[in-house]
């Protein structure tokens, strides 16, 4: 009975080396917490999220703080972090009426929320879950396409494609709230493209895809972030010149 | 007839007249009785009097019953005899004397004011007027957009061209109401006929409809004529109250002329003795109206006093048309705000809402989205930045901003040092500049020894950690708790709660000192160490702050999250930009008037606050006062202030014309000015349609059956008719009912007792 006890003391030890909890984190550098839910699968690739904030890193001028976490809903330090990241490969409980009360608000009042498919299937359980979820936390509001000329496929890179580690849909879907983009939901499984292994290797194929593809997802993933931290900063008109100009470069090759 | 009177026992001194009156309101059963009961009783008299041999009874009883049926009608009129006094009454005619400032111009050759057309007529006729009187109530009113009684002997005194606006359509409106009843037979105008309301050559229909059906005739003489008339006038000027800096303001200006021959007359718009603008108006022959379309570009802020004139020409009928004064309060349409930012971040991401959402602001951001070491892993053409356009920001436009913004930004390598004197220069001159913290910042961002530095309420010093990342709950500076940035609550209690209920930062920008003049609002009160967070200071004419924090959008997203909202965030921030942009509210020295333009004899009321470095009021302070006209005439006051700080001068200015009033104190030892301008206002549009408008007169005589005539020295108004119909007016009168009374109902019974008593008799029941 010691051994086992010690044995589950080191395995908790070891996770929360592995997986802090929110509160030890630095406030000034980008954190992206993933969020914790019952059931299911809450973590698939779990240095999905890390390995972004290292392409970011390296690609921008913004601090990142790399290391991984997990928040619950009703954690106390959610509003420490406007960016959260949800993932998933498999049907999940539904949150309380208090979680998606203040996730509401969390959303409503400067945070922004991303999820992932990662099942990389059409009309996964996850997909279903996500779904019933966001009816419940916007009845009012549905999930759309997000359009071609959103400040995401501009905040840092020129995009016009949504790619993934496979492209279930060729869009991503989100949730505008008084002109700002406060949710993105996307089926293509964008964790699976950025996740690394410990040696550093991508921990997934891309299906249907190469190297190009996983590229783009981690061009996407960075004009996620640009745009949570940037808004509609794109679209002033001092940058709008030199990025149609480009666009239509772009287009005309 | 006095017999009745007396009859009636009335006084016959009493009375001079009596009538019958039948009162009965509702005469239909006085007609069912007549036509339809009347017949069928004489049917039933005749019928039931059959048995009665004797034709005289039977003839008697009819009788009888047909003077009961008459009685009856009788009491069912309500005859009532009316014993009254009346007399006969004068009737009224008005005389209308045009007392406006248009009756002052000259009618050339022989220079005569029109008014004086008016007195030679009165004085050459004043036989037939006293005549008049004889026949008719004369009054006499003065007429300009409302008319004011006066009387033939007041006139030598009283009859001035001074009146502002003439509307003779408000002026009839207003005889009519005042003849209303009365017996009003006649007016006579006098007047030069220019109507403001109404357009040249043109009656409007609601005073031709006035008119048709006027009572008497309305006789009009004009004063002046438009022979030799010779003008050039600014007719209209549209202008707006409210103009923006640096944005044009559009003028509609109407110039006309009357026998100004061919010319190029030069259209002069001057701010004071600067020349703004000049149009050339080519005048011609046959012309009379000329529009001129205008545009400057306010310089200041404030209320700014401009001049328009045209040349004034000898032999010109009125000069005071030649000159337009107005005032526009120029203010900022937007504050323009520079924002730049050294990293994306959340502090940069919560302020640029706040920015962007602000409803005065105009923003213009730069975030720093990679730097020289990063690796974008792809070429320029996908990517989606922009140059940083220093040059233009920094050299060619650096003026136009209102504010700049350095959030958590190293000025190297983006702008050339060169730059930054640039930016010194702006501060001093009236800019203003804030730099937010965070690790690129002060030391971080490479700003000692810059002239970034100098402009900043604190020195930066040597440190080995420039930025420390720890958590803390801010203090306000407990001396200035009364100033403007710190209000996010209007009372202090709920203001010092806001403050408390603040989330804690969590990161200072360390080693920055407080320069000797500047203002720590907030610090981190660290216990052995004071870290001052929110520094205010003014160089120059500018002003400055330091926010040694990359953490205030604590006080937004995670207020939110601790059930609050970021309502205290946004008010810091608005309260953060108009101090920095020098809104008059936070000013130390506070001047304002009551009103923006004030009336010829207006009173004008001046208010003045005084406050203290710190905020807190000025109390007894002196105050050096100087109203200044614009032709050089000078008041100068010393008033003291109040517990409050504030002072007030009540002061009526004596003429029309603009004024400034400026204040000086010195509140120990810090001398300070302020300045306002108001204007005051006397009516001159008389002037700007000055022509007589000879249509107008000949149609209000034409369409009421009046008489038009030019006044000249030798007009004789002997033949100016006035219908004089015999009105008479009852004065007092008593009404005595016939009907109502003993006499009436006891006849009633008398005949029918008779006729009882002789159908008895002749054997009937």
């Amino acid at each position: 009975m010691r051994t086992l006890s010690n044995a589950i003391f080191i395995v908790s030890l070891l996770g929360s080396v592995i997986f802090p909890t929110a509160s030890d984190a630095d406030y000034s550098s980008l954190s992206i917490p993933q969020v914790k839910y019952q059931g299911g699968q809450p973590n698939p690739h779990p240095t999905a999220v890390s390995s972004l904030l290292g392409q970011v890193a390296r690609r921008t001028s913004i601090e990142v703080n790399r290391e991984p976490l997990q928040i619950k809903l009703s954690d106390p330090n959610l509003y420490r972090y406007p960016f959260i990241y949800l993932a998933g490969n498999e049907k999940f409980e539904s949150f309380s009426q208090e979680e998606l009360h203040r996730l509401r608000n969390y959303l409503s009042f400067g945070g922004f929320l991303l999820i992932d498919d990662n099942s990389a299937k059409a009309n996964s359980k996850f997909d279903t879950s996500v779904r019933e979820m966001i009816n419940q936390l916007f009845p009012q509001i549905p999930l759309q396409k997000i359009s071609r000329d959103h400040s995401i496929f501009r905040s840092f890179y020129l995009i016009n494609r949504v790619t993934g580690r496979k492209q279930i849909n060729p869009y991503m879907e989100g949730i505008k709230i008084k002109g700002r983009t406060v949710l993105i939901y996307s089926t293509n499984d964008f964790g699976g493209a950025w996740a690394r292994d410990n040696l550093g290797q991508w921990s997934h194929d891309i299906i249907g895809g190469g190297s190009r593809q996983r590229q783009l997802t981690i061009r996407l993933g960075v004009n996620i972030i640009m745009y949570a931290l940037t808004l509609d900063y794109k679209k002033d008109m001092v940058h709008l010149p030199i990025i149609l100009e480009r666009l239509r470069r772009s287009h005309s090759r | 007839m006095n017999i009745l009177i007396e009859w009636f026992g009335l006084d016959p001194d009493q009375f001079n007249e009596v009538a019958m009156n039948m009162v009965a309101k509702d005469l239909s059963l006085v007609w069912i009785l007549a036509l339809v009961v009347a017949p069928l009783a004489l049917w039933f008299f005749w019928t039931s009097l059959k048995r009665i041999q004797s034709p005289i009874r039977k003839i008697f009883l009819i009788a009888l019953r047909a003077l009961t049926f008459a009685v009856l009608v009788f009491m069912l009129l309500k005859p009532e005899l009316e014993f009254k006094k009346s007399h006969t009454l004068k009737n009224s005619i008005a005389v209308l004397l045009d007392d406006t400032k248009s009756m002052s111009i000259k009618t050339f050759p022989s220079e005569t004011p029109r008014i004086e057309f008016v007195r030679r007529t009165f004085e050459k006729n004043r036989n037939m007027l006293e005549s008049l009187k004889e026949k008719f109530q004369v009054d006499y009113y003065f007429a300009s957009s409302q008319i004011n009684p006066t009387s033939h002997a007041e006139l030598g005194n009283r009859y001035r061209p001074k009146k502002a606006v003439t509307d003779l359509e408000n002026t009839f409106s207003q005889l009519r109401k005042r003849y209303e009843g009365k017996s009003l037979q006649g007016v006579m105008l006098f007047s030069d006929g220019a109507d403001l309301a109404m357009e040249p050559e043109t009656v409007s229909p609601e005073m031709l409809a006035l008119l048709a059906d006027w009572e008497g005739p309305v006789h009009t003489f004009q004063a002046g004529s438009n022979e030799m008339f010779m003008d050039l006038a600014i007719e209209e000027l549209d202008s707006a109250d409210f103009g923006f800096i640096h944005q044009p303001v559009r003028l509609t200006v109407t110039i006309s002329a009357s026998n100004m021959g061919n010319k190029n007359i030069p259209l002069v718009l001057k701010e004071g003795d600067t020349i703004l603008l000049s149009r050339i108006v080519e005048v011609r022959e046959g012309q009379n109206q000329y529009p001129v379309e205008m545009e400057f570009t306010p310089g200041a802020l404030g209320k700014r006093i401009y001049t328009l004139t045209v040349p004034h020409f000898a032999g010109e009928s009125v000069a005071t048309n030649n000159r337009r004064d107005f005032q526009v309060k120029v203010i900022r349409d937007r504050i323009r705000v520079l924002h730049l930012n050294g990293r994306p971040a959340w502090d940069s991401r919560f302020l640029r809402e706040v920015l962007a959402n602000h409803p005065k602001v105009d923003l213009l951001s730069f975030f720093i989205l990679r730097t020289m070491g990063d690796d974008v892993a792809s070429p320029t053409s996908e990517l989606s930045l922009i140059p940083f356009p220093t040059n233009l920001l920094f050299s060619d436009y650096l003026n136009s901003f209102d504010l700049i913004v350095f959030q958590n930004f190293s000025y190297e390598p983006f702008i050339d040092k060169k730059y930054l004197r640039n930016i010194n220069n702006y501060v001093k001159q009236g800019g203003a500049f804030m730099m937010v913290g965070g690790e690129l910042s002060f030391q971080g961002g490479g700003y000692e020894r810059t002239a970034i530095e100098a402009i900043l309420p604190v020195q930066l010093e040597r440190t080995s950690q420039p930025f420390i990342g720890e958590s803390f709950h801010l203090q306000r500076g407990k001396s200035l708790l009364r100033h403007p940035i710190l209000q996010l609550e209007k009372e202090s209690s709920a203001n010092a709660k806001a403050w408390q209920d603040l989330p804690e930062l969590n990161g200072v920008n360390a080693g920055l000192k407080p320069r000797k003049n500047a203002h720590v609002l907030a610090e981190f009160d660290k216990g052995n160490k004071n870290y001052p967070v929110l520094v205010a200071g003014r160089v120059g004419e500018g002003r400055s702050i330091v926010m040694a924090t990359d953490s205030a959008w604590n006080w937004n997203f995670r207020r939110v999250g601790e059930g609050g909202s970021g309502r205290h965030y946004y008010k810091l921030w608005n309260n953060l930009i108009a101090w920095l942009t020098d809104d008059p509210a936070t000013r130390l020295l506070q001047l304002e008037t009551d009103k923006e333009r004030y009336e010829e004899g207006e009173d004008t009321l001046l208010r003045i606050r005084v406050l203290q470095e710190d905020y807190n009021p000025s109390i007894g302070i002196e105050v050096n006062l100087t109203i200044k006209s614009r032709e050089g005439e000078e008041i100068t006051e010393t008033i003291k202030t109040d517990n409050n700080g504030e002072a007030a001068h009540q002061w009526t200015p004596q003429r029309e014309g603009f004024y400034t009033v400026k204040v000086k104190v010195d509140v120990d030892g810090d001398k300070r000015e302020a300045d306002v301008g108001f204007s005051v206002f006397s009516e001159t549009a008389e002037f700007q349609k000055p022509k007589v408008n000879e249509t107008l007169l000949k149609r209000i005589a034409e369409v009421s059956g009046g008489r038009y005539e030019v006044l000249t020295e030798k007009t004789d108004l002997s033949a100016i008719k006035f219908p004089n119909p015999k009105v008479e007016v009852k004065t007092h009168s008593k009404s005595i009912s016939l009907w109502d009374n003993w006499w009436t109902y006891g006849l009633i019974l008398t005949f029918l007792f008779l006729d009882w008593f002789t159908r008895r008799k002749s054997g009937l029941s």
